[in-house]
């Protein structure tokens, strides 16, 4: 029998408690935002007086009653906790209220009067660009000469490209409990994939130290991403709330607000030029993002960064220019999601690739292979290309895959039907691993062997899903050479592990995964000094502890990791920002009804570099669930806002997430053999959101049978704008995308 | 067995004859009845489960029946129950993710199938899943893969591509049927 996660035991038993499953301490008062009901405007004043009339119970606090500042933003201050004056997105609180029921603090918030004045709204990148609302500086990474380049080529092609944004859909939705500690201070459970960063929020925001406030992450239900700054200001809110009123309180959002009040994966509009040589051969590469950063900093400048690393997406490319703005408009902080702005950087690099293609008539399978990075090739950021994998996954893929058959197939199909079309696409992946960040690429562990042989290991990891414990129970059980049900995976607590770094970024197990070895080898140490010198010969593990603990050995360790080997100058745009990177290749194909536009994905076979696996169940799970999510996004997510900043898909009817039905299709999953990666943990690689990209090759196998339908497949014109809807597909099939 | 199923046995459905004064009537839950307060019955099935019974394995994906994270099982058949008023289901009998497991502390075969087939990631949308499986195979103890599709269509998972979870159903029916998987 196959081995699980022990915690998934609790889910099927339905006993997993989420934070508002918990049961509600005594005095717990509910918290509801009043929000902005506009996407712009000067806050005038705020009247309470129907909301307080409406209950006793009931209490309305605003950025006035905020003992410490007012603001949530880390990388530039830009966002108020509530806001004070101005209002600058949508569904951005104002006031908190509070009231003995979840239904009475809805009642009592929608009674809050709001006088406002209209201030503009922007909601265009490029319109916010070129009104100067850009966040921070432009930022531009360069390699060689590409406005030299150019002139060398002997194709050079340019385009427009779009993609939207795309809502996490965590189906536990945002929320945190908080009250009072005993000896003053503020302990918080908060569904959070940064405790950390939570704890500074509030610390901040209550004007406390970070040592009198205390914060707990359980399992979540999902975070995507979603949890990681955003859930700092929920958190926040319910521990003014506690503060103020000395009582608990939980503030646990609804779906549309959660789908109103918070940020998504960040929208794109990029320009491009693409040139190459009569081979097919890149030769200089420019790049201009315009990133829809919506109207708070949030983590955007992280995020276009590593747009900007993977500019080049899986291709060397000698010559290349990449800038990104960040434009400030009034959507709600756009954050972090899955992939973390590499899927947009990798859709330009591939509709680049494909419209070359076009323009020289040749299959875009022609071009990915010949560009493909080769081990001691240069990123263009500065650092070497080890151990590429690139070339091994993509002929693996097209092998397993049946490429050359399929191919035939397709087009003999397509010769022979009108009303369906068939299409293929593979998609290359190079992403690097770490925290763009440096400073966020360390990891903490505390690690007890209790007397009687079990252990219990606390680290700064937050599990939501990704499996991150269940690896971190299999490195110490193998480390310390015990059985696994000896291990249990303690809940993440700021009091536990200090200063940890956020759950995400792929880099969960190769950080806090680390550090539990590195405190269970020092324990190790410890014991196998104690059974030379006690002449315990090979004593069972029990007898060992428990004769070491009597003998006044330590049985506890505090372990650490810190990534070695990066640095990066940001001046000059060059370092060794990553520990590594993982590779693959997707290969799909996907049919189109052509006279409704509508489609499925037929198959999916893909090649996956996972390093040594610490858990294949796990792996195998996120490389699913991530091209299933790298598809919703891809084809199926629309994401829409109206000109005036309100959210149109704000329910989960008319939102469309891929369903059981979409990802129907036989899934081949290769994990690529003999591939250990030296660099993190157990020769392991990060498996989180690398695969999500595969989602990118179901655009272009949707679109190449869409192609199909127009002409000839090589040399018609695409169109390069996410998510590639039915109803955009229908759009283009009857000409009205040209 | 849950706590709730120890500290009262089922005493079989009430009908509306037998309503006594300031309830609205009862319902089974689990094999127990429950008499339900008058003040009670407009409320959502869900809000009665989490809030009045303490059931909180069903859960609140989106409360507009979008999502299927709320699924129990109604007289057999699956139910949204974000989208049910208790009023609707009086006299009927209702099971939810808490009564699936068997008396002896063992886990029904479904939920056992969702552990060995890997189905589980975030284990939000588990229950829901679950129950819409077990409302399938009570009608249908041998579908195929397009009907466990069809049957789970209603459910989300964010976090897997399904795969897992048609693999756990088709597993969980072949057990049932003694197939001897």
């Amino acid at each position: 029998m196959k081995s699980w996660n022990p915690e998934s035991v609790q889910n099927v038993l339905g006993r997993t408690k989420y934070i508002d499953d918990l049961p509600e301490p005594a005095g717990l008062l509910h918290g509801q935002p009043v929000v902005s009901k506009s996407a712009h405007g000067k806050l005038l004043s705020l009247d309470a007086s129907a909301a307080l009339a409406l209950h006793p119970s009931v209490r309305v606090l605003t950025a006035r009653d905020i003992p410490g500042e007012n603001e949530l933003g880390t990388a530039v201050s830009d966002e108020p906790l509530l806001v004070a004056d101005e209002w600058t997105y949508r569904g951005q609180s104002l006031a908190l209220v509070l009231a003995d029921t979840r239904s009475l603090a809805r009642r009592a918030a929608a009674l809050v009067k709001i006088e406002g004045e209209e201030l503009p709204v922007v909601t265009d990148p490029r319109e916010a660009r070129a009104k100067g609302m850009i966040i921070l500086a432009p930022r531009t990474m360069r390699m060689g000469d590409p406005e030299a380049a150019f002139r060398d080529c002997a194709v050079v092609v340019s385009g427009r490209v779009e993609s939207g944004g795309q809502e996490h859909v965590y189906l536990e939705t945002q929320g945190a409990t908080a009250q009072v500690r005993d000896g003053g201070g503020i302990f918080v459970l908060s569904g959070t994939q940064s405790p950390t960063g939570v704890q500074e929020a509030v610390a901040r925001n209550l004007g406390l130290p970070m040592n009198a406030v205390e914060v707990d992450a359980p399992r979540l239900g999902g975070a995507f991403g979603g949890k990681e700054d955003q859930a700092a200001g929920w958190s926040a809110l319910a521990a003014l709330g506690a503060f103020v009123t000395g009582r608990p309180v939980k503030i646990y959002l609804n779906r549309k607000d959660d789908l109103t009040f918070t940020g998504k994966r960040h929208p794109y509009s990029s320009d491009y030029k693409l040139g190459l040589d009569a081979e097919g051969r890149i030769l200089a590469f420019e790049v201009d993002y315009y990133q829809n950063s919506g109207a708070c900093t949030d983590l955007s400048p992280a995020i276009l960064s590593r747009t900007l690393f993977h500019a080049a997406g899986a291709y060397r490319i000698p010559n290349l220019r990449a800038t990104g703005y960040m434009c400030r408009t009034n959507l709600p902080p756009f954050t972090a999601f899955r992939g973390f702005g590499a899927p947009q950087g990798i859709f330009v690099m591939e509709a680049a690739l494909h419209k070359a293609a076009e323009a020289m008539g040749v299959d875009p399978i022609e071009l990915q292979r010949k560009n493909l990075l080769r081990t001691g090739d240069s990123f263009h950021y500065g650092m070497p290309v080890e151990e590429a994998r690139t070339e091994r996954s993509v002929e693996r893929a097209l092998e397993r895959s049946a490429w050359d058959r399929k191919r035939t197939e397709i087009d003999e199909f397509n010769r022979t039907r009108r009303d369906r079309k068939r299409g293929m696409a593979a998609l290359p992946l190079c992403f690097g691993v770490s925290f763009t960040k440096l400073m966020m690429n360390q990891g903490g562990a505390l690690v007890h062997v209790y007397r009687d042989g079990s252990v219990g290991v606390h680290t700064g990891a937050v599990e939501m899903g990704q499996g991150v414990n269940r690896k971190i129970q299999k490195v110490v059980a193998l480390t310390l050479g015990i059985p696994e049900a000896r291990v249990r995976i303690e809940r993440t607590r700021t009091a536990t592990v200090a200063n940890t770094s956020p759950t995400a970024a792929s880099t969960g197990t190769d950080l806090n995964g680390m550090a539990a070895l590195v405190a269970c080898e020092e324990i190790g140490k410890r014991l196998s000094a104690f059974r030379s010198e006690s002449g315990l010969g090979d004593a069972p593990w029990e007898t060992l502890v428990s004769k070491a603990h009597e003998a006044r050995v330590d049985l506890s360790a505090h372990g650490f990791y810190a990534t070695p080997g990066l640095f990066y100058d940001g001046k000059a745009e060059r370092g060794s920002p990553f520990a590594y990177h993982v590779y693959g290749c997707a290969v799909l194909t996907a049919e189109v009804d052509v006279i409704r536009g509508t489609y499925r994905i037929d198959s999916a076979t893909l090649v996956h570099d996972a390093g040594n696996m610490i858990d294949e169940v796990v792996d195998r799970g996120q490389a699913e669930g991530a091209l299933a999510q790298g598809l919703g996004w891809a084809l199926l997510e629309d994401l829409r806002y109206d000109g005036t900043g309100k959210l149109l898909s704000d329910t989960l009817s008319t939102y469309k997430l891929p369903d059981a039905h979409f990802l129907d299709f036989p899934l081949d999953l290769e994990f690529l053999a003999d591939a250990p990666n030296p660099k993190a943990v157990l020769k392991s690689k990060a498996i989180g959101e690398p695969p999500f990209m595969y989602g990118i090759a179901g655009y272009f196998a949707v679109l190449d049978a869409l192609k199909a339908a127009r002409g000839d497949r090589l040399r018609v014109p695409g169109f390069h704008d996410l998510p590639l809807t039915p109803e955009k597909a229908l759009d283009y099939l009857s000409g009205v995308i040209p | 067995m849950s706590e709730l199923n120890r500290e009262a046995p089922s005493a079989g459905v009430g009908g509306a004859s037998s309503v006594p004064a300031g309830t609205a009537g009862a319902l089974t839950v689990n094999g127990v009845r429950r008499e339900v307060r008058a003040e009670d019955a407009d409320l959502t099935l869900l809000e009665y489960l989490r809030e009045v019974l303490g059931l909180t394995g069903t859960k609140n994906g989106c409360a507009v029946g979008a999502c299927g994270s709320c699924t129990v099982v109604v007289n057999g058949q699956g139910r949204r129950s974000c989208k049910t008023r208790v009023s609707e289901v009086l006299g009927k009998d209702v099971v939810t993710i808490e009564g699936l497991e068997k008396p002896d502390g063992s886990l029904h075969p479904i939920q056992q199938a969702f552990l060995d087939a890997g189905a589980i990631q975030c284990g939000f949308c588990t229950p829901g899943m679950v129950m819409s499986a077990y409302a399938l195979l009570l009608r249908d103890p041998s579908p195929d893969r397009s009907s466990i599709r069809t049957a789970l269509s209603g459910n989300l998972c964010r976090c897997t591509g399904y795969q897992q979870i048609v693999d756990a159903v088709e597993l969980a029916a072949s057990r049932m049927r003694g197939d001897g998987a």
